[in-house]
């Protein structure tokens, strides 16, 4: 390997740690953005519920268990997005084939009204 | 005895069409032997020892067309060129191909293996540039650094496997006869 060649490697290390580390340095939080062909809807994770979403090649079922969210099943090849586990701040998870990306989104939090 | 002109020409298109349906059967097995490694975009890349042999022996303009061809035939093969798995496959085959072609100008400072390493990580940014067009979610690109850390173990493996082929490969059998 040439000087030029280790610079490349550690130039590509280098950069996905920088991303990593932005992407560990993003807020959480509980709130859950579906992202899909048709529109983007906004769940909680909070209360547990199963959500189909229709992708571009099939179904793509997104449930939420004990704050945990996971794609249970998808009708891509790959089944990329099944194997990603459990939704964390800064990794989503994503069907790509069917146009679907399930991220974490910020809350509103505090208080909506006091009673007096 | 000296060969006509084309009968260079005609050696280097054999050695293409060699090189596209090697590069072909390759990846049409790595698809279905290898499972994808987690992230999209990130695989072992097979097919790209033979990009990486074609750049070197043949140039950047052969090397695109063995790239493309192999996207369309497995693509067809695998019944994934329509839609966005296509999209992202032209597009990570592409980036790769202007990675390394980019990087073939100075061989004085990179290597195959260079050549190999910055061409699975462009393949790697591209798919989740793609993915994230895709999905309208630029969340997607979080990804990216898991990415960019999986695609050095192919692309340094693929960089030295293409080396040791390129260091065995004879020359060509006309060549003793030219001149």
């Amino acid at each position: 390997m040439t000087r030029g060649d280790h610079f490349l490697v550690t130039l590509v290390a280098i950069a996905g740690l920088a991303v990593i580390a932005l992407g560990v340095l993003a807020p959480d939080s509980s709130g859950v953005t579906i992202v899909g062909p048709n529109g983007t809807s906004r769940v909680s994770a909070r209360t547990d519920g199963t959500h189909v979403v229709a992708g571009r090649a099939g179904e793509v079922v997104v449930t939420v268990r004990e704050g945990q969210v996971r794609i249970v099943r998808s009708s891509c090849p790959d089944q990329i997005c099944v194997r990603s586990g459990a939704l964390r701040a800064g990794a989503p998870l994503v069907c790509a084939p069917n146009g679907v990306a399930v991220v974490t989104s910020t809350e509103r939090g505090g208080l909506d009204a006091v009673a007096r | 005895m000296r060969l006509p002109a084309d009968g260079a020409n005609v050696r280097e298109t054999v050695e293409s069409a060699t090189l596209l349906a090697l590069a072909a059967v390759l990846g049409y097995a790595e698809h279905v032997l290898l499972p994808p490694l987690g992230v999209p975009g990130v695989r072992l890349g097979l097919a790209n020892i033979v990009i990486v042999v074609a750049l070197y022996r043949l140039g950047p303009q052969s090397a695109l067309t063995i790239t493309l061809g192999r996207v369309l035939v497995v693509g067809i093969a695998t019944g994934t060129l329509a839609g966005p798995t296509g999209v992202m496959s032209f597009a990570g085959a592409a980036s790769a191909w202007a990675a390394m072609a980019f990087l073939s100008r100075y061989t004085e400072r990179f290597s195959v293996i260079g050549w190999s390493v910055a061409g699975s990580a462009a393949h790697v940014a591209a798919q989740l540039g793609v993915a994230a067009l895709v999905t309208g979610s630029p969340s997607v690109l979080h990804m990216l650094g898991p990415g960019l850390l999986l695609s050095l173990p192919p692309g340094l493996a693929i960089g030295f496997l293409a080396r040791s082929i390129l260091s065995r490969i004879s020359r060509p059998a006309l060549s003793a006869i030219e001149g």
